[in-house]
Parts: structure tokens; sequence; C-alpha cells
């Protein structure tokens, strides 16, 4: 069993634990990662893509809203290139109770979050789509914000100082020895292998399944799954982050994110964090929910739904209503609570919060072990990130137009070149082509992959020399990924291209009998 | 505006019935919103390739899977009538000849190198066929993205044959000339026109080829002049070239598009592509008119005693689901039979999985006359074809352009019975 030796070992590749993972390398911990799967595969990649103002949390969970606007500057300064600087809205809709607004209002100012009342004419004005009966529109700094960059780059800035990054390396066990965790036990997923890594601190940045890991160290933390589906759909409805100004309430929210929008989300407790379902009258709430915002929304196309669970930590389970639950974060110092050393906990709170999440627990571990390291994550940009130089909309034909004729384009949707593709599976050393659509977006637009898997395909086959059966059993897995989140919402326009990718993989390419066949996705 | 017979559809079916209409002499209108399938799809006419086994000889499978699947469109065809289409079809379009028969079939290498069953195929593709073994040189063309030969030719060489023989098959990247990095299947199709171009290609091909190797290329082998393109290639390397189907849009589906409408407009057929069928006028079960809308007149009604819908179903959008799971056919408002009760799964998670809606689609009587939902002949003089027919699932067991073909060929033989 091969065995690695670390300061820091942090359990989770999500925006938390990739977090923890750079702060305590830039204070000069030598660190290790290990996530069961890729990195942000879990909650992280799942959200709805929203850089919280605060405004949604004002009333009901201040706490939070704080949190997300001291962030949400931070975030603009040291990850510009992971933000497209949309602004936010929050209108009162028909449905909405008038009385709010003036509370929301109240709520900003005390929670330090710029906002501004500006006339309904001029709301609909710079969003024509929106539904004409709102009777109040408010401005506050919301944007959209893309998880898989921001992780990614956190990970390449740990690396710079030094971490060991390790996706596919799930935690079996933990040692517990002399009343501290020592390390833990790790099976590598993809090699096959078990690792032992030994580490002087253990970070648990494991989100919904921090309860269990947890219990691996004999220890107790309590996280509520608490699920919510999003749907994104074909074009940018809105131009700007549209939220109802109301409670948070389901399918509230319309975030646009590059060249779709998505409207989400909703909130039900589960059992399990990795057991659940996208239900049919989930759907369909979120479809009314759409037409209350963007009057016209059934008719236009759902590209994809997907789900995620929040970890929502709660002292004792009982509450009924995870909604209810503060999603301003948590840190557990097993040594206070359960007597067990060398080990913290940080899990609830948000995406957008992830980077004081980190702060916080790095500093608690410096204080652990009796060190004093300034954290300097504030104040560091992200690697191509530069303050002020926000992602836009037309960024990847800027970057594809001068290039335009010696270059191919294999995902013509995502305007994903053939230079970049293969840089990106030399780079990820993977023959999953899912992987490779997290890290480039490869087959993530309205074809959902009908043109680009086959020429993915044939070009991993290419650059990494794999047979042809383990390139065939990518192609089938991404096609299987993709329909996952294509099924429960396959109407209109959106089933016509489903049609055109049957007869494109079962009648063009006849993918159902190549050789090493379906056997089907886990 | 009026006819003797209006086909709402330009694809495979809609084009089979109204040459057939046209030629036997009737005032034929063909009213297409766009050029359907034919333009993304390979030109095998592919008849029953899987049952869910591999068919071998869809003539003698035929019977016992229509005898399984009573509602399937097959069961109101016969196989002689698809022999027949096909034949016709063979007959009317000599620039492809068509080749094959309905006792066996070919089993042609995919662009990802499945061997894949077909009936009747263009004869510039039958040099492909896997059959009898053999050994294959498969060219890459540099700008082409849509074609990954060493992928084909590595799946290929370990492909189960049902004769059990094995192929022997190898991937030779051409460097042709040309300074663009991103070629079309349309681009190289003009290219391959160009006698120069060929010559280029043959000099840098023949030297790498070995003894007795047949050479697949992507379908991209000339448009206008698709058979002396291929023939010369053929000559200049001396041996067997056949074309390998890809990614759309189809060379070889739009050559034959380009058959049929040349048929179309010589028979006298009158053509409006670009315009959509947006409903239609009906009076004591009888279709009178349909209205035509295009972007810029006014809706305009067709009057005419025999109408075809060949609208080509869930992926030309003529009928659709909508986002509360209600399906609507939307020229004559038909039922549309196969659809999962309100509130069952449209779709289930599992992609190869058996899908609810799959089948979804028009029902029809002997004479391919849509039925009404309670299974009564919906408009006398209604005739349905294609991919429009409930039934089927077409793309599963790849019967596609058969069952189009076989139904567009029957109806027109239905109409004309009745006119006479
Ligand atoms: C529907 C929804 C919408 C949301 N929208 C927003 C939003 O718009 N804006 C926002 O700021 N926040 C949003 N959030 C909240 C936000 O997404 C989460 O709070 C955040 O992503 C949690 O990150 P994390 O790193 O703590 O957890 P995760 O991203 O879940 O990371 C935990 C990781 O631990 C790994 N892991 C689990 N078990 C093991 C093991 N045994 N060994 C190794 N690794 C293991 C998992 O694979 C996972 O990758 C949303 C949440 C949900 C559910
Ligand atoms: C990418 C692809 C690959 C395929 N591969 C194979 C294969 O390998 N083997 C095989 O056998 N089959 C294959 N097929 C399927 C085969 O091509 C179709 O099943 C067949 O062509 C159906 O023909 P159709 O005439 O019924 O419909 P279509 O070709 O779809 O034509 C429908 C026509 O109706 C028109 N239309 C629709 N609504 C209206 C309206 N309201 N008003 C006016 N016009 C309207 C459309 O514009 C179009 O002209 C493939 C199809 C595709 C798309």
């Amino acid at each position: 069993m091969a065995t690695l030796h670390t300061d820091v070992l942090v359990i989770g590749g999500g925006s938390t634990g990739v977090g923890v993972a750079r702060d305590a390398a830039m204070r000069g911990f030598s660190t290790v990662l290990v996530d069961r799967g890729d990195l942000a595969t879990g909650t992280t990649g799942r959200f709805h893509g929203l850089l919280h103002s605060g405004g949604r949390y004002v009333v009901k969970d201040p706490k939070a809203a704080e949190e997300c606007i001291h962030e949400n500057v931070i975030l603009r300064r040291i990850a510009a290139d992971c933000i497209e600087d949309t602004g936010g809205l929050f209108v009162s809709t028909p449905i909405d109770t008038p009385e709010y607004a003036d509370r929301f209002v109240e709520g900003c100012r005390a929670a330090g979050i710029p906002v501004e009342e500006i006339p309904v004419a001029e709301a609909l004005r710079r969003e024509p789509r929106m539904n004409p009966l709102i009777s109040r529109a408010f401005t506050v700094p919301d944007a959209s914000v893309d998880s898989w960059k921001t992780v990614w780059a956190c990970a390449r800035s740990a690396q710079a100082y030094g971490s060991r990054i390790l996706p596919y390396h799930e935690v079996l066990d933990l040692t517990v020895e002399g009343g501290a965790v020592r390390g833990a036990l790790v099976k590598d997923r993809r090699g096959g292998e078990d690792v032992r890594i030994d580490a002087d601190f253990v970070v648990n940045a494991s989100g919904a399944w921090a309860g269990r890991i947890a219990a691996m160290a004999g220890c107790d933390a309590t996280v509520l799954p608490g699920k919510g589906i999003m749907i994104a759909m074909n074009h940018r409805l809105v131009n700007t982050v549209v939220n109802r100004c109301e409670m948070p309430a389901d399918g509230d929210i319309i975030v646009p994110i590059r060249t779709v929008s998505v409207i989400g989300t909703t909130d039900q407790k589960v059992a399990d964090p990795d057991d659940w379902q996208i239900a049919r009258d989930e759907v369909q709430k979120m479809m009314d929910a759409g037409e209350n915002l963007v009057p016209g929304f059934r008719r236009a196309r759902a590209l994809r739904v997907w789900g995620g669970v929040r970890p929502l930590f709660q002292d004792k389970a009982e509450g009924a209503d995870t909604r209810d639950v503060t999603r301003a974060h948590t840190l557990l110092n097993h040594r206070q609570r359960d007597g067990v050393e060398r080990f913290l906990t940080i899990t609830g709170g948000k995406f957008c919060t992830f980077r004081l999440m980190a702060e916080d627990t790095v500093d608690a571990l410096c204080a652990e072990v009796g060190v004093e390291h300034a954290c300097r994550t504030a104040d560091e940009p992200l690697p191509d990130s530069e303050p002020g130089r926000y992602y836009w909309l037309g960024s990847r034909v800027e970057r594809r137009e001068p290039t335009l004729h010696e270059d191919q384009l294999i995902c013509e949707c995502e305007l994903v070149s053939r230079r970049r593709l293969e840089a990106a599976m030399l780079r990820r050393e993977t023959v999953d082509l899912d992987d490779i659509r997290r890290t480039i977006r490869l087959g993530m637009g309205p074809c959902q992959g009908g043109f680009c898997i086959y020429r993915a395909t044939g070009i991993l086959h290419q650059v990494e020399k794999i047979p042809g059966e383990a390139a065939n059993r990518s192609l089938l897995d991404f096609v299987q990924e993709r329909w996952k989140g294509v099924q429960p919402i396959l109407y209109g326009d959106q089933l016509r291209q489903a049609r055109l990718d049957d007869w494109i993989f079962q009648g063009i390419l006849d993918v159902a009998h190549l050789p090493g066949g379906w056997v089907g996705a886990a | 505006m009026s006819a003797d017979a209006v086909v709402v559809g330009a694809g495979l079916a809609g084009l089979t019935a109204g040459v057939r209409l046209a030629e036997a002499g009737l005032r034929t209108t063909l009213v297409g919103k766009g050029p359907g399938a034919m333009h993304l799809a390979p030109a095998t006419i592919d008849v029953l390739g899987y049952a869910p086994d591999l068919v071998e000889r869809p003539a003698a499978a035929l019977p016992s899977f229509v005898a399984e699947r009573p509602d399937h469109p097959y069961a109101r065809l016969s196989a002689d009538t698809v022999a027949a289409s096909a034949e016709w079809l063979s007959a009317h379009m000599p620039p492809l000849a068509y080749v094959g028969t309905l006792e066996e079939n070919y089993l042609l290498p995919t662009a990802v190198g499945v061997p894949k069953p077909s009936a009747f195929v263009p004869e510039a593709m039958a040099a492909g066929d896997l059959r009898s073994g053999s050994r294959f040189a498969f060219a890459g063309l540099r700008a082409l993205k849509d074609f990954y030969p060493a992928l084909l030719a590595d799946n290929l060489s370990q492909a189960k044959l049902p004769t059990g023989v094995t192929v022997d098959a190898r991937a030779v990247h051409l460097s042709d000339p040309g300074t663009e990095a991103d070629v079309s299947p349309l681009g190289y199709a003009r290219m391959f026109e160009d006698r120069e171009f060929r010559s280029v290609v043959a000099a840098e091909l023949l030297p790498r080829l070995e003894p007795g190797e047949s050479v697949g290329f992507p379908s991209v082998l000339g448009l206008h002049e698709h058979r002396t393109t291929w023939l010369d290639l053929q000559d200049r390397l001396g041996r067997p070239v056949f074309e390998v189907p890809t990614l759309p849009p189809s060379v070889a589906g739009i050559r034959l598009f380009h058959a049929l409408r040349d048929a179309f407009l010589a028979a006298g057929g009158r053509l409006l592509i670009g315009s959509t069928a947006a409903g239609a006028e009906t009076k004591d079960g009888v279709v009178t008119h349909v209205v035509i809308q295009t972007a810029a007149a006014r809706p305009t009604p067709i009057e005419a005693r025999w109408f075809v819908l060949a609208t080509g179903g869930f992926a030309e959008g003529a009928i659709f689901l909508d986002s509360y799971g209600e399906v609507h056919e939307s020229v004559f408002g038909l039922a549309v039979s196969g659809v999962p009760a309100a509130g069952e799964p449209r779709f289930v998670p599992r992609y190869f999985d058996d899908q609810p809606m799959g089948r979804a689609g028009i029902a029809v009587d002997e004479r391919l006359r849509p039925l009404d939902a309670d299974g009564n002949v919906a408009f006398r003089n209604l005739f349905t074809a294609g991919a429009a027919l409930g039934g089927a699932e077409p793309w599963r067991e790849l019967s596609g352009n058969g069952l189009a073909l076989a139904s567009g060929f029957a109806v027109a033989s239905a109409i004309v019975e009745w006119a006479s």
C-alpha cells in the first residue's frame, strides 16, 4: 500500500475543500486534497450559478446575507475571470406580498448591500421578457459565477503552492490514535489501489457527506441534505439575475449563465445525499414559477435539468423544512465537541462564501497547532483572474476569432476548438469525456453532444492512444450522462433535438452495437 | 389554389408519394417546410436491421416481426410493396444506382466501425460490405472533423460478424492540400469533383496501400458529379472504393434529395419548399383544404381531392409534445397513439432502455389512413406516410428509410387506384 505524508489532509474537492487546500498551502502547510470523484462533482458542480449579493437572505437570514455581500466584493476582486457581472434585480410579481419589498430594502441597508429602487418601466426596458405586471423593482450586485472554473483555478493555485490534488480518491476510513485523527485510508478509484495518508491534521470539507466522514472518527455532525433542482433554458431569457422579491421560495430566481438561463430551485429534505430523484411535479412547479417571472417560459426550449444537495448543518436533526436552517456556515472543532483532536469539519454555507469558510477553517487549524500565519486569499487573485476583468458573453468568440481558419471547431455550441480539446485531454490525463466536459464545457450546449461526442471520441482515441473499447465506453457513458439530464424535461424543440441525436447515435453510427457494447452506466 | 393531390412533407416519404402521383398524371402540389431528414441521413434504405437481434435476411424476418407487432406500419405494408418501392427507387435514380435485395442485408461499416445492416444501398457504398471479410484501408481527410478512421478501423477489427470472418482494417491519414483547418463534408464534396484534387489524393494514397485492400472514404465523393468522381478515384487507385456515411449534413442524402426533387419537377409537380401547412379545412369526414403559411404571404388554402401527411413525426415538430406532456398533431389535429397515460413517464433514465414514448405516432388503417381516438378512419381522403406513422421505433430497428419509402410508395398506389 502506498503511503503519503502531509501536514494537512483535506477531504472533499468542492469549493470548500479547494478553498481550504489553497488557503492552507498559501500559509505554508503541505497539503493533500482528496475527492471520491472529480473536483466539483458534488454540490459545487450542481448549483445555481449565482454569486449572491446577499439580497435573498436579508429578511430571513441576515447573518448569511452579511457573509454573502462581504465575499461578493472579495470574489469580484480575486476571481473576476469566473464571474459575469450581470447585476441583479429583485422584482415584486403579482403573487408576491407587497409589504415584503420594504422589509427587503431595510434588510439590504442593514447588511450593507447596495440597493436601489428603479421605476418598473426601466426594469422592463432592461429585461423586456419579464412579467409586465411587476409592481416594484430593485437593483443589487448579484452576478453569475462559474463553479468549475473557480474550483479548478483554486486547485491550480494550491498546486502552485505545493498542494497535491487527488481526484477519484475516496476516503474509506479515518485513523484515530491517542484521541487524535492521524490520517485516512483512501481508495484510488481509477487505479484500484488503497493509499494510506498520514496527516498531522484533517479537515472534513465533504459538504452534504460531512456527517459520514465525521462518523468515521466517532464524531457527530448532523448535516441535512436539502435537495434542489434547476432547469437550463436555451438562450438568455434574461440578462440580469432576476429574483422574486419575496421570502425564499421555489423557483424564485433566474440566472443568466453563458448562453442559457437557469431557473431554480427547490428545497426538499432527503435521507441520502446519493439517492434521490427529480420528480415530475417538481419540474412542473419550476415551469409554473418560470411563467410567473417570464411569461412564455414554457414555450422556450428546456435543455437540461439537474439537482444538487445542500449541506445544511443542524445541531439536532429535527426541523422539517430545510429552508429554515441558516445558510451561514458552521465550523465544528471536534476536540471541543467530541474530544477528538486535530480534526475540523467545515460545512453549510454557500458557494459564494467558500473563501471565508476556508479562512475561518485555516485560522482555527493554526490556533489548534499553535502557529500564526496570516490569511492572504482575499488579496491574491486566482490564476487567470485580474481585478475588474470579468468574463463576458463574447469571451469565447473573441478567443476563437483569431484562429478561426487554423483550428477546427469541435463543439459548435460551446465553441470548443480542437487544440483546446486536445490540450484539456493531455492536461487532465483522463480517458473520461465527462471529465473533459466539466473542464471545457464540451457538449453542454443545445445539441447536448449530438455532434461533438463522436468527434471527441475519435480525438480521444488518437490523443490518448487508448484501445477502441476504452474509447467506446467513454462515448457510451457520455451519451448516457447527457440523456440523464435531458429526459425529465424532454418536450417541444428539445425533443426534436433528441430525435436527431437518436438518429446520429443509433442510426448513422449504430453505437448500441459497438464492441464492448452497452453495459449501462453505474 | 387547387390540385388533385396535396402532399405535406418533402422528405423521402413525401417526395416518393409526390413523384409517383405526378407521374400518374395527377396535378400534385408538394408543400414542405424544409428538406427533411434526407439532408442529414445516410442514403441507405434500411428496411429492418434489428428485431432486436441483428437481421441478416429482412424478407424472411418480416412476417414474424409484424406478427409480434400488429401495430407496426410494416403490418400494413406487404414485403412485396417494400421490394417494389426499392425497385422503383433504383429505376428512378440512375446516378445513384441502388443495389441490394430484400433477401439479405449488407453489413456496411459506420463511421465508428460498427457493421450496420442495410438492405438497399447506393452503388458507391456497396464495396464496404463486410460479410465476406476482407482487407480495408480507411482514408482520413486532413480537415474533416467528422470522420475518425483509426477508431473506425480499431473497432472493425474487433467486430464479431455473423459469418464468423474477421476484418482486417487500418487507417491512412491523408495530408490533402488546402489551408483551411475546418472543411465541411460539402466543402470536400466540391473539392473531390475537381480532377486535380483527386489526382493529388490518389498520388498520396496509392503508395501507402497494401495489395488487396479496398479503400473507404467518408461519404464526400462529389455532389453533382458523384458518379464520375467515384469511378475516377476507383480507376486511379485500381481497386474498389466506397463511401462511409458520417455526421450530418449528408452529401449522399442530398444527392438523393436532388434526384427525387428533379423527378418530381420533371413530372410536372408543383413544389412549395419553405411553406408550412398550418392547418386544414374539413367537412363531413373529408379534408377539403390545407392552409399553408409562408413567411411573407397570408395563409392560403389549397383545395384538393386527396391529401398525404408526410411530415416526419416528432423529429420535424409536426407532431409535438408540450411542456405539460400532451401530444399534438399540428396540421390536421389528428389523434396520436402510443402516448403513455397522463402522469406516466414519457421517457426513462437509461438511454438504451425501452422508451415509453418511442412508438408514439399516427395509427392507420390498412390503406394508411389515420385513425381517430376510437379507431375509426379520421378522414376518408387523408393518407399518412413516413416517420409520422406510429408503432415503430425506426432508429432502433434501423427501418427509417425503408418505412418512408415503402409507405410513400403505398399511399400513392392507394390514391392512384382511387382516382382511376
Ligand atoms: C440546488 C442548489 C443550488 C445552489 N445554488 C447556489 C448558488 O446559486 N450560489 C451559491 O453561492 N451557493 C449555492 N448553493 C450552495 C452551494 O452549492 C454549496 O453550499 C457548496 O457548493 C458546497 O460546497 P462544498 O465544497 O462544501 O460541498 P461539495 O461541493 O458537495 O463537496 C463535497 C465533496 O466531498 C466529496 N466526498 C464525499 N464523500 C467523500 C469521501 N468519502 N471521500 C472523498 N470525498 C468525498 C464529494 O464527492 C464532494 O465533491 C446551492 C446549493 C444547491 C443544492
Ligand atoms: C441524422 C439522421 C440519420 C438517419 N439515419 C438513418 C439510417 O441510417 N437509416 C435509415 O433507414 N433511416 C435513417 N434516418 C431516418 C430516415 O431518414 C427517416 O426516417 C425518414 O427519412 C423519414 O422520412 P419522412 O419523409 O417521413 O420525414 P422527413 O424526412 O423528416 O420529412 C418531413 C418533411 O415534412 C416537412 N414538414 C413537417 N411539418 C410540416 C408542416 N407543418 N408543413 C409543411 N411541411 C412540413 C419537413 O419540412 C420535411 O420536409 C435518419 C434520419 C436522420 C435525421
